[in-house]
């Protein structure tokens, strides 16, 4: 029954054999299936097990339920969403979104109670249905257990209930016993059990399912199987255009292991490297659909597959584009860029293989990737803005005490020293040594402070380029001026929406100078400097 | 629950708030639209009716100007709206065979320049109220969230839901709410769409949720919302449509997790930013030849723009802004600006309270041309030497427009070829080769630059001199010669014509050679020196032109610190006197002041620290002497109406039937006001309490440049 789910799952086999032995046997009431790598593969295996498991007619009759805690997002999503699944109802816009209703037309969708209630409603439902027809006039008496129709509740990423729902983790631990019926519960999660478990003990315990990381060899599998289901998908028109069609598949296989072997160590999740694969595919086999066209003596009409491609060819493709497997992660992973754009940007040349050899290397070379850098981002904004990140980070890296002696201009300019740098790992005291601030992460500031610096930094860097300042005299009233001004502490304020400074004190206290934290790195901050010619380094406490 | 009125102070995506006037919070009954701009400096030879005619010239110019200036702006844009919607409307065509899971669609636009237009030009293109940019056939509903709507998931959730149901009318159907889908249910949404694409027939329509300033919304929230409408992009075409201002284009990777971003479809977009606006912005208004602006603006201005705009806020709102004001500025400062676009009738002119305004002007035309004086009652002569004027000012302009062309185009050119070009020129190397340019033209000082200019053009060598040849007369040929005379560029083309002839006819080493390119350096020193006149040089220049006038920054981009110390110095010259009864105009004596700049004078005068009980006896013998005086006016004016002074906090002035105040009483209304007066400086934060001596306080505030 469920070699269909283990034949399309591999990797999972062991999973699918045991899921599928609880449920249709004697389940336990609660189980709780932890999958740390492969969760969203996990949740579809789930999937079709239960589907399978209710399709067929065995008894007891299999009605399942499959919700997620980010979905269902009140409790009462989640009790519509529970029992409308398990007994079909969609609800249409003709009838004013109508939930499903018992004979009786109570409530259900109110608290726990009337939802064990609506589940029961349901559970008489679905028996009569399935028909095992039972004693409906002295069904709520008997309250027995109807061994016929089983109902089975999956909830993903249960872990969510503990944040938003956190009352309703324990009924639901505890739904099979409070419902008095053949209910088992699923807890589909990343999360351990104990992460989430509630204090003094009062959920069961549950049946745990770990499901073991996939191997490679599962992945390049799982992937290869999909290619049969993408070919079923994609439209043929053409098949010069047609990168999934089944005439490639050795060649995807081959595709797939060089893909494997290069992305695997990076990550684990099918997912991704199915997202990766999905990207660079089309370009790695448009050269081979070049070729055969250019070549013409296929016959398209009688739907004639193409011969497949030459070991040489093959050599040549994984030649070619192993390079840019590597990059293409590097992009696609953190999503600098998506895969469509990835793929219509880094799509080789037409007619690769006619070129030489050297040459398709460099041709199928990949274009940045939208890996635009924050420091390269940062360039945008207003010169002020800029001066203020530096100010920023400077407060937030330099301790308070050494403003003095950094910024200060007074009249004995020796005195302006930094910290001797003494060797690290050795400190006189013998205890541990001192982390660089710029390690240990930005420090809190006052705005004040800030604006200090700013103040010593404009009077430092920025003198030369005012437009205008002949009606002051005295030295440093400009700046004075200029760091005072409203687009100075409005700048403040659209850098925190932007995120690059982070706002620690709430903004409706009104005691105090709200305090800050920069958020941009020392790369960032040093590019900046860079374009303002701010010697950043002569003004760092503990300069790199 | 918050006051409508008052603005969220908190919200940090506003950088100024608009608090609106609230009528019945003060004693004026009557409020109306001010009809008038501001009083000139020079009101006494002002005309009778002066200020309205004045505003009613500067609404025509700055409805010129904006409108040119929109106009541009929207060029500037059409691009990336036609990128946006072409990409709106194909989200779900194309999609990428092969991905794990069906990807939601977002399309962030990036627009921290050109203000709200940009997504104004979208919403009525996808909403279908206009077809400028190809958006006809778009089948979609849009809905406009901002980050008020969305403070959590649940509210966010069904402001989407209904903002989208609401827009698209379908059959609404009686529903309980108790026993049905609830509303911020995304299924609910789901039987909406289905029932709406069955209506709308053939493809299937698209949702589009358009999340204003999306930088303010919670990203917790946001990212569970993302979450929930991926799940069910199979079944609701759903479009994210992202408005942000911040120029890092990256925010949405450096502020979401990758596991929301796996499920999303990232596109970028962003409209043009920085100097690009900037340059097209002033360029094509002030300096292209197919517009004239009524009033020209000066280099003062032109460089307080392009300094604001790169330090502090690149946005088309600042050059507007900044225009605006100096339009304002121009109208509101000299009587004279009433002519800017027509002459008063001689009627007018001609009517006894406009004599000032006449003698001044005419003074002015006098000194101007000695020879032939205007006698006292010809105004026809007057009006006709004003209009004169103005047209010759225009000319001039146009000229010098043309000028800054020709010696544009030929700046470039020599950057291409690798010359230097402006050297010498003051701010060198600054800007662009345009605002380069526009400093040498309205400078005032184009000769050196001209003759740098001549003396690189010597240098060329053969072929170039040839291509700078066949550009000038391109240039010259297609040049819009409305107002400038066209002989002169008739001229100018039949000498180019000839060293073109010439130098076609010589070698590179030849003698003949060195002619030609000596004739042209020689021809574009004439042609540059007879264009770029400084407009200073035509009659009554300032009418029509800003000139060196600086521009007031301290209005947009105030000194926090400097200006409350200003207002609380003079505070009148801050605050219009609201109070009519107060004799106006004022006296600079320290009486007339409200009580915290009496309070605050006298902190100056203090040393670091304040004795309180010193500051308060100080504080009674002013107001002893302002009691004083009130008494005496009340005597001799004899006015029944009570006194009140200064601004609207200060409603409890003394009463000028002081006769049975009691000495107590007003010991203790002493008090009050000092008490008031000290807690108002406190919280501007003027003053820090130390508990290290008794009954003293601590000056924050040193070094006051107090004029008086």
């Amino acid at each position: 029954m469920a070699s269909d789910a283990m034949r399309r799952y591999p990797g999972h086999e062991n999973f699918c054999y045991e899921l599928e032995t609880l449920l249709s046997n004697h389940p336990p009431g609660f189980i709780y299936i932890h999958d740390l790598e492969a969760i969203r593969t996990t949740t579809r295996v789930t999937g079709t097990i239960l589907d399978a498991l209710s399709t067929t007619s065995s008894s007891p009759a299999i009605f399942y339920a499959q919700v997620d805690c980010v979905t269902s997002f009140t409790a009462r999503l989640l009790y519509e969403n529970i029992v409308n699944t398990l007994v079909g109802w969609e609800p249409r816009w003709e009838d004013g979104c109508a939930n499903w209703k018992d004979d009786l037309d109570t409530r259900w969708n109110e608290n726990m109670d009337s939802f064990v209630h609506g589940l029961r409603a349901a559970h008489t439902h679905l028996s009569r249905k399935a028909g095992a027809v039972m004693d409906t006039g002295k069904g709520k008496g008997k309250a027995g257990v109807n061994s016929d129709v089983r109902l089975v509740i999956v909830i993903e990423r249960p872990e969510r209930l503990k944040e938003t729902l956190p009352e309703l983790l324990v009924p639901f631990t505890r739904l099979s016993e409070l419902s008095r019926l053949d209910l088992s519960i699923i807890f589909l999660s990343q999360v351990g059990w104990e992460d989430i478990k509630p204090p003094l003990g009062a959920s069961p315990d549950p049946y745990y399912v770990d499901v073991p990381p996939p191997s490679k060899e599962d992945i390049v599998r799982n992937l290869i199987l999909n290619f049969a289901a993408l070919c079923e998908d994609s439209p043929s028109s053409s098949p010069f255009n047609n990168p999934y069609q089944s005439s490639l598949k050795s060649l995807y296989i081959h595709f797939i292991t060089t893909l494997c072997d290069v992305c695997y160590p990076f990550t684990h999740n099918p997912q991704e490297l199915q997202y990766v694969a999905a990207a660079r595919w089309p370009g790695f086999c448009k050269p081979l659909l070049d070729q055969y066209k250019a070549c013409g003596d296929i016959d398209m009409e009688s739907g004639e597959a193409f011969p497949p491609p030459t070991n040489d060819v093959r050599m040549r493709l994984t030649k070619t584009f192993n390079p840019t497997l590597t990059a293409a992660l590097e992009a696609l992973l953190p999503r600098l860029t998506n895969a469509a754009d990835w793929a219509l940007a880094n799509a080789p040349p037409d007619d690769l293989l006619s070129l030489p050899r050297a040459q398709g290397v460099q041709a199928a070379g990949t274009q940045g990737g939208g890996a635009a850098q924050q420091g390269a981002a940062l360039a945008a904004l207003p010169r002020m803005a800029k001066f203020i990140l530096i100010a920023a980070f400077l407060a937030s890296t330099n301790p308070a005490k050494s403003d003095v002696r950094m910024f200060g201009r007074g009249l004995d300019e020796r005195k302006r020293k930094r910290r001797a740098t003494r060797a690290p790992g050795k400190t006189r005291g013998g205890g541990p040594s001192k982390v660089a601030q710029r390690l240990l992460g930005p420090a809190p500031f006052a705005i004040d402070r800030m604006i200090a610096i700013l103040g010593a930094l404009l009077e430092e860097n920025d003198f030369d380029s005012r437009a205008s300042g002949k009606q002051f005299k005295i030295p440093g009233e400009h700046t004075d001026m200029e760091i005072g001004r409203v687009g100075v502490f409005s700048y403040v304020m659209e850098l925190t929406s932007m995120r690059l400074l982070h706002r620690t004190t709430p903004s409706d206290r009104l005691d105090g100078p709200p305090q800050f934290k920069c958020a941009i790195s020392y790369d960032a901050t040093l590019a900046l400097a860079k374009e303002l010619k701010v010697a950043l380094n002569d003004l760092l406490w503990d300069p790199l | 629950m918050q006051d409508s009125h008052i603005p969220n102070l908190d919200d940090v995506s506003k950088t100024s708030y608009y608090i609106p006037f609230n009528p019945s919070s003060t004693k004026r009954e009557e409020h109306k639209p001010k009809t008038s701009i501001p009083k000139s400096h020079f009101e006494d030879r002002d005309l009778n009716n002066g200020r309205e005619l004045r505003l009613s010239a500067y609404k025509d110019a700055w409805t010129k100007c904006l409108g040119r200036m929109q106009e541009i702006v929207r060029d500037l844009q059409a691009a990336s709206v036609k990128d946006v919607i072409n990409e709106v409307q194909h989200s779900y065509s194309n999609i990428l065979p092969g991905l794990p899971f069906p990807e939601l669609p977002v399309i962030s636009l990036t627009n921290s320049g050109l203000g709200s237009a940009v997504l104004d030009s979208i919403t009525s293109e996808l909403e279908g109220k206009t077809a400028i940019y190809g958006g006809e056939n778009s089948n979609c509903v849009l809905a406009h969230i901002y980050p008020g709507d969305i403070p959590n998931i649940t509210t966010g959730m069904r402001s989407i839901i209904t903002g989208l149901i609401e827009k698209q009318e379908v059959d609404s159907v009686k529903r309980k709410s108790t026993t049905s889908l609830a509303t911020y249910d995304i299924k609910y949404l789901i039987a909406w769409y289905k029932i709406w694409a069955e209506d709308s027939e053939g493809s299937s329509p698209h949702i589009i949720v358009l999340l204003h300033e999306f930088e303010q919304i919670d990203p917790l929230v946001m990212r569970d919302i993302f979450d929930i409408c991926s799940r069910y992009v199979s079944e609701l075409p759903l479009i994210f449509l992202l408005s942000m201002t911040s120029p890092v284009s990256n925010y949405l990777n450096v502020t979401y997790p990758r596991s929301t971003l796996s499920l999303l479809r990232v596109r970028q977009f962003s409209a043009p930013t920085g100097n690009e606006i900037l340059d097209a912005l002033i360029f094509n208004t002030f300096f292209d030849l197919e517009f004239q602006p009524d009033i020209m603006i000066g280099p003062a201005v032109f460089q307080y723009i392009q300094d604001y705009f790169a330090r502090y806020n690149p946005s088309v709102d600042t050059i507007f802004t900044v225009l605006q004001l100096a339009h304002l500025k121009h109208f509101s400062t000299d009587p004279l600006a009433v002519f800017v676009k027509d002459t008063p009738s001689v009627e007018t002119l001609a009517s006894p309270d406009s004599s000032p305004f006449i003698d001044a002007l005419r003074n002015r035309i006098n000194t101007i041309n000695a020879d032939e004086e205007i006698p006292a009652d010809q105004y026809s002569a007057l009006v006709d030497f004003v209009d004169d004027a103005r047209y010759k000012f225009y000319r001039g302009l146009h000229s010098m427009k043309l000028g800054l062309h020709v010696m544009l185009s030929l700046l470039l050119f020599l950057e291409e070829q690798g010359y230097t070009g402006l050297k010498g020129s003051p701010d060198s190397g600054r800007s662009s080769k345009l605002w380069d340019a526009m400093d040498v033209v309205l400078g005032g000082d184009p000769e050196r630059a001209i003759k740098g200019l001549a003396f690189v053009a010597r240098k060329l060598k053969q072929r170039e001199l040839g291509d700078i040849l066949g550009r000038m007369y391109k240039l010259i040929n297609g040049l819009a010669v409305a107002l400038s005379s066209a002989e002169e560029e008739q001229h100018a083309k039949s000498e180019i014509v000839a060293m073109r002839t010439h130098l076609t006819q010589c070698g590179e080493d030849d003698n003949s050679f060195v002619d030609v390119v000596s004739a042209f350096s020689t021809w574009i020193t004439g042609y540059l020196t007879t264009k770029l006149r400084p407009l200073e040089n035509c009659p009554l220049w300032d009418i029509w032109y800003t000139g060196l006038s600086p521009f007031p920054s301290d209005i947009i981009n105030p000194s926090i610190r400097a200006s409350l110390v200003a207002g609380l110095l003079q505070p009148h010259a801050f605050a219009e006197n609201l109070d009519p009864h107060v004799p106006h105009p004022i006296s600079g004596s320290l009486r007339d002041l409200p009580d915290i700049s009496i309070l605050f004078k006298r902190y100056l005068d203090s040393s670091k620290m304040i004795n309180v009980y010193d500051w308060f006896e100080s504080f009674k013998t002013v107001l002893e002497d302002q009691r004083q005086h009130y008494k005496e006016l009340s005597t001799t004016q004899a006015s029944a109406s009570p006194r009140k002074r200064g601004k609207g906090k200060q409603k409890a002035s003394p009463q000028v039937d002081a006769n049975e105040e009691d000495d107590s009483k007003w010991d203790i209304h002493v008090q009050a006001r000092f008490v008031r007066a000290l807690h108002e400086l406190d919280y501007l934060g003027l003053i820090k309490h130390t508990g290290r001596k008794a009954d003293h306080l601590v000056r924050t505030l040193f070094d006051v440049d107090d004029a008086q």
